[in-house]
C-alpha cells in the first residue's frame, strides 16, 4: 500500500497543464485526434475506389475469392485481447506491482506479434495468390485500384501495430533495468493509450474493409 | 489517472473486472458480426446496419474504458472527439461529392436482319444477312442483280446492333452473362450529360438485350438498372 501511495506522489511529479491533465496525456490525446482524421481519410478513399474499382472490366474482383476470413478473425481476436493485456498493465504500474506490469506487457507483445505476422502472411498470401494476384497497383497482372487503397489502408495499420510493439519491448527492456517505478506510469499510460487506438482503428477497419465485402 | 479520493491501489483493483467483462463483451461482439456474415440469412442493409451498430459498440466501450476516458476529464474527450468529427466529416464530405447516381433510360440489343437487296445503295460498313451468313460491306456502293461476294466481307458469327441512352454517366460497361456468348464493350464519353451511343457487336448466338449487362458508373456509383425495365 506504501508503495501505491508512493505511485500516487510520484504522479505529481509529472508536468501538469493548466487544465489540470498531465501534459503527456493531453498531447497523447491531441495525436490520436489528429490520427482519427489520417485513418478516417485512408477509410474514406478505400471506400469510395472499393466501389469504383471492384467491378471494373472482365478483370473482375471478387475480393472474397482471396480473403482469408478465419484468419483476419483470429488476428482480430488477438488484438482485442491485447488490448486487456494492455490495460492490465496500465492499471498494474499504477498500483506499482511491477511483476504483473512485465508479464503484461509482454502478452502484449507477443499478441501484437501474432497479429503482425497474420498481417504478413495474409499480404503474401495476397501477392501471391496462384491466378488471383493482388499487388499495389494490380490484379491478376492487369492494373487495379483495388490493392493500392486496401494495402495502403491496412499496412498504415499494420505500421501503427508495429511501433507499438517496438515502443513496448523499450519498456519491457526497461524494467528489466531496475529503474523502472511508478513515476514511469503516465508514460506507459500513454503507451496504453497509443495501443488501444489502434485496436479502435482496427474495430473500424475489420468490418467496413472485410466484413462489408460478404454482406455486398 | 486523474482524479479521484479513493485509494489508487484500490481503485485499479475494482477497474480489473471493468476491463475483463469489456474484454469478454467485445470478443462475444465480434464473434457475433462473424456470425451473421457466415450464415447469409439477412439482407444485406440488415447486416451493415448490425456491423455498424456493433462497430461503434466496440469503438467507444474501448474508448470509454480501455482508455480511461470515464475516469479522465472531459477534454480528453473533446480533443478525441474532435478529430473523429473532422474524420467523419471528411468521409461524408468524399462520399457526398461522389453521390451522382446515373439512370440507364434505355438499353437495347437486337440482330441484324436487313436481308439483301438488288438494286439498292449500301454505306461502307453496313451490316446485312444473306443466305443464311452474315456479312459487312467493305466500301458504298449500289448492288447489283447478283450478290457480289467481292463487295462484301464474311462475318464470323452475328451482328447485333447495341445501343444505349443514359442520363449521366462518366463509364459504360457492357458485358454478356453467358460465357459461350463472349462480350465486353467499355465506352467512356468525352460529355459525361445525356449519353447516347450504339454499337455493332458480334456475337456467337442471336441475343437479347436479357442477355447482357449493361452498367454504367457515374463518380463513384454504379447501377445497372434500366429505367424502361422498372
Amino acid at each position: 500500500m506504501s508503495e501505491a501511495v508512493a505511485a500516487h506522489a510520484d504522479e505529481h511529479h509529472e508536468p501538469y497543464t493548466s487544465t489540470g491533465i498531465p501534459t503527456k496525456k493531453v498531447l497523447m490525446w491531441a495525436f490520436l485526434g489528429s490520427d482519427c482524421m489520417f485513418f478516417g481519410t485512408l477509410i474514406s478513399t478505400h471506400l469510395i475506389y472499393r466501389k469504383i474499382s471492384a467491378t471494373v472490366g472482365t478483370n473482375y474482383l471478387d475480393i472474397r475469392d482471396i480473403f482469408d476470413i478465419e484468419l483476419t478473425s483470429f488476428s482480430t481476436f488477438i488484438l482485442l485481447a491485447s488490448s486487456l493485456f494492455m490495460a492490465l498493465a496500465v492499471s498494474a504500474i499504477h498500483k506499482g506491482n511491477l511483476k504483473s506490469t512485465r508479464w503484461m506487457l509482454l502478452g502484449t507483445i507477443i499478441f501484437g506479434g501474432i497479429f503482425l505476422a497474420c498481417q504478413v502472411y495474409e499480404f503474401t498470401h495476397f501477392a501471391y495468390a496462384p491466378g488471383n494476384e493482388l499487388t499495389l497497383s494490380s490484379y491478376r497482372g492487369a492494373p487495379h485500384v483495388f490493392g493500392s487503397t486496401f494495402f495502403v489502408l491496412t499496412g498504415t495499420h499494420g505500421t501503427h501495430v508495429a511501433i507499438g510493439v517496438f515502443w513496448l519491448l523499450g519498456w519491457l527492456a526497461y524494467s528489466f533495468t531496475g529503474k523502472m517505478s511508478t513515476a514511469d506510469a503516465m508514460d506507459i499510460e500513454c503507451c496504453g493509450l497509443y495501443w488501444h487506438f489502434v485496436d479502435i482503428v482496427w474495430i473500424i477497419i475489420f468490418p467496413v474493409v472485410y466484413l462489408m465485402e460478404y454482406a455486398l | 489517472m486523474s482524479g479521484h479520493g479513493e485509494d489508487p491501489v484500490e481503485e485499479e483493483s475494482k477497474r480489473f473486472f471493468t476491463f475483463f467483462n469489456l474484454s469478454m463483451a467485445l470478443v462475444a461482439i465480434t464473434g457475433i458480426e462473424i456470425v451473421i456474415i457466415y450464415v447469409q440469412a439477412f439482407e444485406s442493409t440488415t447486416i451493415i446496419g448490425v456491423l455498424f451498430t456493433t462497430s461503434i459498440v466496440k469503438f467507444f466501450g474501448v474508448v470509454y474504458w480501455f482508455m480511461h476516458l470515464k475516469w479522465d476529464k472531459v477534454l480528453n474527450t473533446v480533443l478525441f472527439l474532435l478529430g473523429l468529427v473532422i474524420a467523419l466529416g471528411t468521409y461524408f464530405a468524399v462520399v457526398y461529392m461522389a453521390d451522382d447516381t446515373p439512370i440507364i433510360d434505355s438499353f437495347k440489343v437486337t440482330a441484324v436482319e436487313n436481308i439483301w437487296k438488288a438494286k439498292t445503295n449500301y454505306e461502307a460498313g453496313a451490316y446485312l444477312k444473306h443466305e443464311d451468313a452474315y456479312y459487312k460491306a467493305g466500301a458504298a456502293h449500289t448492288s447489283e442483280e447478283v450478290f457480289d461476294a467481292d463487295k462484301w466481307g464474311r462475318v464470323e458469327g452475328i451482328p447485333h446492333h447495341i445501343s444505349w441512352k443514359i442520363e449521366k454517366a462518366d463509364t459504360i460497361e457492357i458485358n454478356s452473362k453467358t460465357p459461350d456468348n463472349p462480350f465486353y464493350h467499355r465506352h467512356q464519353p468525352e460529355e459525361s450529360d445525356n449519353v447516347e451511343g450504339s454499337i455493332i457487336g458480334i456475337l456467337a448466338k442471336v441475343s437479347t438485350k436479357a442477355d447482357f449487362r449493361i452498367k454504367a458508373r457515374s463518380e463513384a456509383n454504379w447501377s445497372e438498372q434500366v429505367k424502361e425495365e422498372e
